[in-house]
């Protein structure tokens, strides 16, 4: 029986049971069939008894206690929400988890970037990008646009050893879910295995805004990319099409309106 | 006895009001603004008057700023009904190129809505004209009668109304009057979204959730239909999923952030929300009363 779903209060009570059949001279396999533990469930339970004693049984509790999660606290907040509304100052196209941790621990805030993942992720800062494997085989409009338009894009950019990002605008939903709050507006790149790179503007972001983004990606990655962007309208840009046409080493490809995430 | 839904009840209202148009009028016409509302009361139209097509032509009073899928749409209604299509442009309007950028909200209304309106109702001599106002709508219009009554120049006085008590319409008109009748006043927004889904009627898209250009303007989503929309230095528009819940000039009408993109979300959000859905149309806000004074002045 798996005792994944299994709370630690009931898993503990059978491990003592099987420890008892063990003690009572059954065999490992008499006493997982009548626990219904799996055989090296009971072998561990029996060999943490044999070590420890009766106390040694029962299994760890899982995860951290309540409240020794590392939470930040409300200037480190303030100073996170600071620094990505600006350019982070190492270059990078914009802010990685990474990159707010060492700007938080030169502010004297020691923040792991793990814990700005998390505050990110609950703050609907993370958006996904777009699973493109499979995408060739699709018989949908994603599908289709993919073969049809983003595919010979990829293929030119590989062949010159350029890189693939995936990117976008967006405006989250208030943090306390009022519609009354102010909106929030996300511009984001996705880089290797899906790395999150994010600003946050408390006003919709201007073409400038866009072209300092992919000067920095290009700057940072130092070879042609393939950036597939979503959640803005560039064409009607035309600073951001003047750009464009004169960094042919950039291949944006938009995603069509309408599509899924 | 078999007792009516509320819905029902509203259709055949509405109904038993366009046949007495008919009756008691010379020269009827039907505004078509190509909303909801006017999809509705086409849609009322043709049952009242089937097999045979309404016995009206509709009228649609064409600002040149309308939203590119209520052309469409419009077009593709008037060739799927057989009704005859009327679309009147105030010539002088296009001649000074009235537009709500350089003009305004305020003079592109008047101009090319309710001037439009008037001389199209002179034009063709029209003596009714049905529109597709509710009183849930906007304050003036709640104390607006069905039937209401304007001079031969158009106006309308709120302090001069008709009684309509058991749902009798006096309709004789004095000379060079004209009446405009308002057969969904007492339909709810609720109610012509229950009624949509449940007739099946034809909507355009735009009232459904999607991703589409925005730009924001004092706090309200205006969609940029086209290339004509001017963008402010450096403004890029975002891609947001949003939908209308009213329709009119794309540069005065404001969108709405929603995810509902089928008619039963659409009325689940109706039944959650407590605004207008005027609040979206940057007319309204012009200065207070700004309705009444519009519809005074003849405005539909």
């Amino acid at each position: 029986m798996p005792t994944k779903h299994l709370t630690p209060e009931i898993l503990n009570k059978l491990r003592l049971e099987a420890v008892r059949l063990r003690l009572d001279g059954h065999t490992v396999a008499e006493t997982a069939a009548r626990t219904g533990l799996s055989a090296p469930t009971v072998s561990a339970a029996w060999k943490a008894f044999r070590e420890g004693g009766w106390d040694a049984v029962a299994v760890r509790q899982r995860g951290r206690r309540a409240g020794q999660a590392a939470s930040l606290d409300a200037a480190a907040r303030q100073a996170l929400e600071t620094a990505l509304a600006t350019l982070p100052p190492t270059g990078e196209p914009a802010w990685s988890s990474r990159g707010l941790a060492e700007a938080l621990k030169g502010q004297g805030h020691r923040v792991s970037p793990r814990a700005i993942d998390h505050w990110l992720e609950r703050r609907d800062l993370k958006p996904e990008p777009l699973a493109l494997n499979g995408l060739a085989r699709r018989r949908s409009q994603l599908g289709r646009w993919y073969r049809q338009q983003l595919a010979p894009v990829l293929a030119q950019v590989k062949q010159t050893g350029g890189a693939v990002w995936q990117g976008g605008a967006r405006t989250p939903p208030p943090d306390s879910g009022l519609a009354e709050e102010p909106r929030r507006y996300q511009l984001y790149l996705h880089g290797k295995r899906g790395a999150l790179f994010t600003r946050v503007l408390a006003a919709p972001p201007l073409a400038d805004d866009y072209l300092a983004l992919f000067e920095r990606l290009l700057a940072t990655t130092q070879v042609p990319v393939a950036l597939i962007f979503r959640g803005a309208d560039l064409q009607a840009a035309p600073a951001v099409g003047d750009w464009l046409s004169q960094h042919p080493e950039m291949r944006l490809v938009m995603m069509p309106a309408g599509l899924p995430a | 006895m078999t007792s009516l839904t509320h819905l029902q009840k509203l259709e055949a209202e509405s109904i038993q009001i366009m046949r007495e148009v008919v009756a008691e009028t010379e020269n009827p016409v039907m505004l078509y603004s190509v909303g909801k509302d006017s999809a509705v009361m086409l849609h009322l139209a043709r049952k009242a008057f089937a097999p045979s097509p309404p016995p009206f032509p509709l009228l649609h009073v064409d600002t040149r700023w309308k939203f590119r899928a209520m052309y469409e749409f419009r077009d593709r209604m008037a060739e799927e009904t057989g009704m005859d299509l009327i679309v009147h442009i105030n010539p002088e309007g296009v001649e000074k190129d009235i537009n709500p950028f350089t003009h305004g909200s305020a003079i592109h209304t008047d101009v090319m809505k309710t001037e439009g309106l008037k001389q199209a109702l002179d034009h063709y001599g029209f003596d009714a004209a049905f529109g597709g106002a509710r009183r849930d709508e906007e304050k003036s219009r709640a104390k607006e009668r069905i039937f209401s009554f304007r001079t031969a120049q158009h106006r309308w006085d709120p302090k001069n109304q008709r009684p309509e008590l058991w749902k009798l319409f006096n309709t004789r008109k004095h000379k060079g009057e004209s009446i405009r009748v308002f057969p969904l006043s007492n339909w709810t927004e609720l109610d012509i979204w229950q009624y949509i889904y449940l007739q099946n009627i034809p909507i355009v898209p735009l009232y459904y959730s999607a991703e589409r250009p925005v730009v924001e303007r004092d706090g309200a989503l205006i969609m940029v239909d086209d290339e004509r929309m001017p963008l402010e230095p450096g403004e890029v528009p975002m891609m947001r999923k949003v939908r209308f819940r009213t329709l009119g000039c794309y540069p005065l009408t404001g969108a709405i952030e929603s995810e509902a993109d089928t008619l039963p979300a659409i009325i689940q959000e109706m039944l959650l929300t407590n605004t207008s859905e005027r609040q979206g149309r940057v007319i309204d806000h012009d200065s207070s009363a700004s309705m009444e004074k519009k519809k005074a002045e003849g405005y539909f």
